[in-house]
């Protein structure tokens, strides 16, 4: 095999197969384990990122398994793929960084690191597989590891909302299986290169737009992600700010963005559902008083903007979507890790008992401002380029009302935001013994995070070029 | 390096270099910012006498490059920035009011390179990326300045107000790309877009609104008041009154003569908002008893008056806006700075406090005047000038109206200085101040300048109306006749009337005041209707902010969280609710009794076999 195929191969089979060698590395010491699962995670993004070179070079790695009756196992790197992936582990890996310290206090950790590779794993199976079916099956391990991580605390509640979460994204994704099923009988594979360029019925498109929904958590499926706030901060982080909720929309990419050409009202559909749910969920975020349910909701209002950018229907938007899910994963992972360190040090989620937490937390609070000036789309950060493009695309898609219902997005986004910053870093202490700042290896991820995201505003240059070459090369139907 | 990039790369990368330092040093950061500063203003100096040039690298994708032009406005403004950056880096020398010196330096050195990236910038985006970027530094300049609540609320208020409307800059910027097929602003202008149809007018507005919006005019301005008690004299003469004004009052010429051609309409709409926040401001600055919140207001009520003149549409018009806009920075910082070492001197800027200083601070004392003059718009001072081309302007447009409200708010700007100087630098001298002595070199030097500029462009108005007003619009493509020249014709003598009314007005307040100059305001201020106006004002019924923020917000964001409470209703409660009902339902026929199975057996044959008859029986 050529070394990308390799590559290709070993990104999915060793995270899915190590995963399952960590409860033994588990027996032989905590060290070992946490090393374990730490490099799991960075050789994983070492080997999607070495596909790069491959996919800008305007080739392609693919690699396939033959199984009867058109439905091949086939793993393919292209720009879009690869692109994601790079994303998804990279964050991955710092998150698994971070919690070497955050999740030494609790138990279960065997358990936690497993299901987070676990989780990692599938997410590249699921972006690599270029076969709907493999893409469904990927799909529902990634459901059933963020099953278990949700449900990382045992109580009875959060048993509950990890149910919630489950039922709500395995019912999207039955949907989904029925439209894959439409498609398989309608075309006879489901190789998605295959499918390239073709048309696709509307009730297909709905099923699997059902799916997508569910799981990046769109209006009307939105509530399960605050909800699923219970989890351990880094799970959140992990699952519901930089990768399991783009998975919903890395789908719509790949199957709506670069496979079918999706028809216009159905694209007109989908603006609109978006901009409700940025809407809905940005007032919901200005009236919660838990952190980590604002920054959930924080997250579906801008998954909505990723939709607009997609649907818009040209080449201005798609990439700027790209970018935005570029952005996005950095900025929000770092705002959830952030919360993280609050919750630990403060003991609450209350943002009304907080306050004043800059003078004791100089670090974490800046890393804070960072990742929300980013994900405000403020320049000189990475968001501002992305929200600029996704912007820009509605515009020429010419729909007044759907440019406004995201102004106003934006507009909530600010306040959000602002709102939030300035209960927990400012205002008065409310009797609170001001906490000390997060270990050092917690507050080095967070400000990781933060400056990436200032380092890719000022060299916006190379991922704005790799997203606008992706569009031109794989984009289809757009103006 | 490209000389163009001079006044945008080093006051930046002074600035990093600055968070670098330790806070203890003693004057290396400050002598480093000035070294900065002077060296942009000589960069800036040179492009400003060199020919037009042009950069360009290529930046987000293949369609938008990040384009910098050197034409003669961008230079023009350019110069305006450096100049008034090198002055405040020098005057905060040995201030100690003004927060950290690392992050004041800092703030000061970004928001410079940011402001000189707008100047100079062709490209929409590449001048809505610095334009933004100068958000971040508005914020921490104002929460760093004093460590109180109230500095951290007015920041947080002020970067609402401008991201807010920077977002709407973002919209108009987006839809005029589209619309024109590019975002390079040079190119637009050979072409220019017509207030046509919905989507150009929209885009239109949208540009407005975050121009004056920058440049502080009602309904936007309700932060810079706040800034004046909760924020620093020096911030307070670099962004409110120069910077901001410098930028939006730029971008909205830019985008009402060069981008787009604009009718009738948009002109009235543009004079109504100029003539509307002349007046506005001026009466609520007239009634303030603190030093520098009477001058915040004034700096609202000077942007009118600017945007009063581009809104004519006609040459002496936007000479006017243009000249006025230098000039009122150039006073308005001035006077500030003044705020700022009274404030140093005699620990205080409430009007009542103070008194008599003239003979103990004689040079600020003589700043003061020189640019109270100005801004008065006393001749031959450059105030009158400029003021004047405007008066000309707006008759010319025939809507006399117009004039007449900036008539009233020069009888106001007039009266209140005559109460701010007497209250301050004149009258009898309160006790505690009897040992105040003059504010150091280094705050004076750069006020004498500023001051000293209010005199030279009024003696020699003709000097920077060739130098720079005329060839920025011969930069816009206005044709143009010769603009400089003073006559002693009607306008004059209209604004010696107006001297005089004020002078009486002062009269009459001083002596209903008691013979208090802080209280020859009093008379106005309790008037009937004006005194309700004004409680009313003071409680911030006015402040489309605080109402905003008070009723809109909680009202809109409660009805959009009923609606996620129940869709939450409708994917959580509804369907698990469903669920046990039914299977509730039907476990209550799971009870092991076999007759009831068998009854339910035979119900359901027959049913089915009556359904299959039904469709054309069993086959």
């Amino acid at each position: 095999m050529d070394l990308p195929i390799q590559m290709l191969t070993t990104a999915v089979a060793v995270p899915v197969f190590g995963a399952f060698l960590i409860p033994l590395a588990g027996r032989v010491s905590t060290t070992a384990r946490n090393a374990f699962a730490v490099l799991l995670g960075l050789f994983t993004f070492v080997a999607a990122a070495s596909l790069f070179s491959t996919v800008t070079g305007g080739e392609t790695a693919d690699y396939a398994l033959s199984f009867p009756l058109g439905l091949d196992f086939i793993l393919s790197a292209d720009m879009l793929s690869v692109f994601m992936a790079s994303i998804s582990a990279f964050v991955s890996a710092i998150i698994l960084i971070y919690s070497l310290d955050y999740i030494s206090h609790y138990e279960n950790q065997t358990e936690y690191y497993t299901m987070v590779v676990l989780f990692l794993g599938s997410m590249m199976g699921l972006v690599f597989s270029a076969s709907l079916l493999w893409m469904y099956v990927f799909w529902e391990m990634t459901g059933f590891a963020s099953w278990r991580l949700v449900g990382f605390f045992r109580s009875d509640r959060d048993v509950a909302k990890a149910n919630k979460t489950i039922l709500v994204t395995v019912f999207g994704a039955l949907c989904m299986l029925i439209g894959i099923v439409m498609i398989y009988f309608d075309y006879g594979t489901l190789d998605l290169r295959a499918l390239h360029g073709q048309s696709i019925s509307y009730a297909a498109a709905a099923l699997i737009l059902t799916g997508i929904l569910a799981k990046s958590a769109t209006l009307p499926f939105s509530t399960w992600l605050p909800d699923a706030g219970v989890a351990p901060s880094t799970v959140t982080a992990l699952l519901h700010a930089a990768v399991l909720v783009k998975i919903g929309v890395y789908a719509y990419a790949r199957i709506f963005g670069v496979t079918f050409a999706a028809p216009d009202g159905f694209s007109n559909a989908v603006l609109y559902l978006a901009g409700a749910s940025a809407l809905v969920s940005a007032g919901a975020a200005l009236i919660e008083t838990d952190i980590k349910r604002i920054i959930a909701y924080s997250t579906v209002s801008q998954i909505a903007f990723i939709f607009l950018g997609l649907a818009s229907g040209n080449r201005t938007a798609f990439a700027g979507a790209l970018l935005y899910i570029l952005m996005h994963s950095v900025a929000k992972g770092g705002l959830f890790l952030c919360a993280g360190i609050i919750e630990q040090n403060t003991h609450t989620k209350d943002i009304n008992k907080m306050g004043g937490l800059f003078s004791s937390m100089p670090v974490t609070g800046t890393a804070f401002a960072l990742c929300s000036l980013s994900v405000m789309g403020i320049p000189p950060f990475g968001g501002f380029f992305s929200k600029f493009l996704v912007f820009s695309g509605a515009a020429q898609n010419g729909s007044l009302p759907v440019l406004l219902m995201f102004l106003a997005g934006a507009v909530m986004t600010l306040l959000y935001l602002v709102r939030l910053f300035y209960k927990i870093f400012l205002g008065d202490p409310a009797g609170h013994k001001s906490p000390r700042e997060g270990s050092y290896t917690m507050v080095a991820s967070v400000m990781a995070l933060a400056l990436i995201g200032l380092a890719l505003g000022a060299l916006i240059y190379y991922p704005s070029a790799y997203t606008e070459l992706l569009t031109a090369n794989l984009g289809v139907n757009l103006q | 390096m490209n000389l163009i990039l001079i006044p945008i790369v080093l006051p930046l990368v002074s600035a990093f270099a600055l968070l670098c330092m330790s806070e203890r040093t003693k004057y290396l950061k400050e002598v480093l910012a000035v070294g900065a500063a002077l060296v942009s203003l000589l960069a800036a100096a040179n492009i400003f006498l060199l020919p037009p040039t042009a950069l360009s690298y290529s930046w987000l994708g293949s369609g938008i490059s990040f384009t910098l032009k050197t034409d003669n406005l961008s230079a023009f403004l350019l110069l305006a920035v450096s100049l008034f950056s090198a002055a405040i880096s020098v005057y905060s020398f040995s201030l100690p009011a003004k927060g950290p010196a690392k992050w004041f330096l800092f703030n000061l050195l970004m928001t410079q390179a940011f402001a000189a990236g707008v100047a100079l910038a062709d490209n929409m985006v590449a001048m809505l990326f610095f334009w933004e970027g100068l958000l971040v530094f508005l914020y921490t300049f104002i929460a760093l300045s004093q460590p109180t609540h109230a500095a951290k609320r007015t920041a947080m208020k002020a970067f609402l107000i401008n991201a807010v409307t920077d977002l709407c800059l973002l919209a108009g910027v987006v839809i005029t790309g589209y619309i024109a097929g590019t975002f390079s602003m040079s190119e637009i202008s050979h072409n220019k877009l017509t207030l046509d149809y919905s989507w150009s007018i929209f885009a239109y507005v949208l540009l407005l609104v975050g121009a004056v919006s920058k440049a502080g005019a009602f309904p936007f301005h309700t932060w810079i008041p706040d800034a004046a008690t909760d924020s620093s004299a020096p911030f307070m003469a670099y962004v409110p009154a120069a910077i901001d004004k410098l930028l939006g009052i730029y971008f909205l010429t830019r985008a009402s003569v060069y981008l787009f051609a604009l009718d009738g309409k948009m002109q009235l709409v543009l004079m109504t908002l100029g003539a509307v926040t002349i007046l506005v401001a001026v009466m609520m600055a007239f009634v303030q008893k603190d030093y520098k919140r009477l001058l915040s207001y004034h700096a609202v009520s000077q942007t009118g008056y600017m945007i009063l003149g581009i809104g004519t549409l006609n040459p002496i018009g936007i000479a006017g806006g243009l000249f006025h806009m230098i000039n009122n920075a150039v006073f308005k910082s001035c006077l500030f700075m003044t705020a700022g070492a009274v404030e140093r001197q005699t620990g205080t800027n409430d009007l009542s406090k103070l008194g008599g200083l003239f003979r103990s601070m004689p040079v600020t004392g003589v700043c003061f005047l020189i640019a109270a003059v100005s801004i008065s718009g006393i001749a031959p001072l450059n105030g009158f000038f400029s003021k004047e081309l405007i008066y000309k302007g707006t008759l010319e447009t025939g809507y006399k109206v117009f004039f007449l409200a900036a008539e009233i708010g020069s009888f106001l700007t007039l009266a209140s200085f005559l109460k701010l100087g007497h209250a301050a630098f004149f009258g009898k001298r309160p006790e505690n101040l009897k040992e105040t002595k003059e504010a150091p070199f280094s705050m004076l030097l750069p006020m004498l300048a500023l001051a000293g500029i209010c005199a030279a462009f009024g003696f020699g108005a003709r000097l920077p109306l060739e130098w720079f007003i005329s060839p920025s619009l011969t930069a816009l493509n206005i044709q143009h006749g010769v603009l400089s020249g003073f006559h002693p014709d009607k306008l004059y003598f209209i604004s010696v009337i107006v001297i005089l009314a004020a002078v009486i007005n002062h009269m009459v307040g001083l002596s209903a005041g008691g013979g208090k100059a802080c209280k020859a305001s009093d008379h106005i201020h309790y008037a009937p209707v004006l005194k309700e106006t004004y409680a009313l004002a003071e409680r911030r019924a006015f402040d489309l902010y605080e109402q905003t923020m008070d009723h809109a917000v909680p009202f809109a964001s409660k009805l959009l969280y009923r609606a996620d409470r129940f869709l939450d209703w409708a994917t959580d409660t509804l369907p698990s609710g469903a669920a046990g009902f039914f299977s509730g339902a039907f476990s209550r026929f799971h009870n092991g009794s076999y007759p009831l199975y068998m009854a339910l057996t035979l119900a359901g044959t027959v049913i089915y076999i009556l359904l299959a008859a039904s469709n054309g029986g069993l086959r």
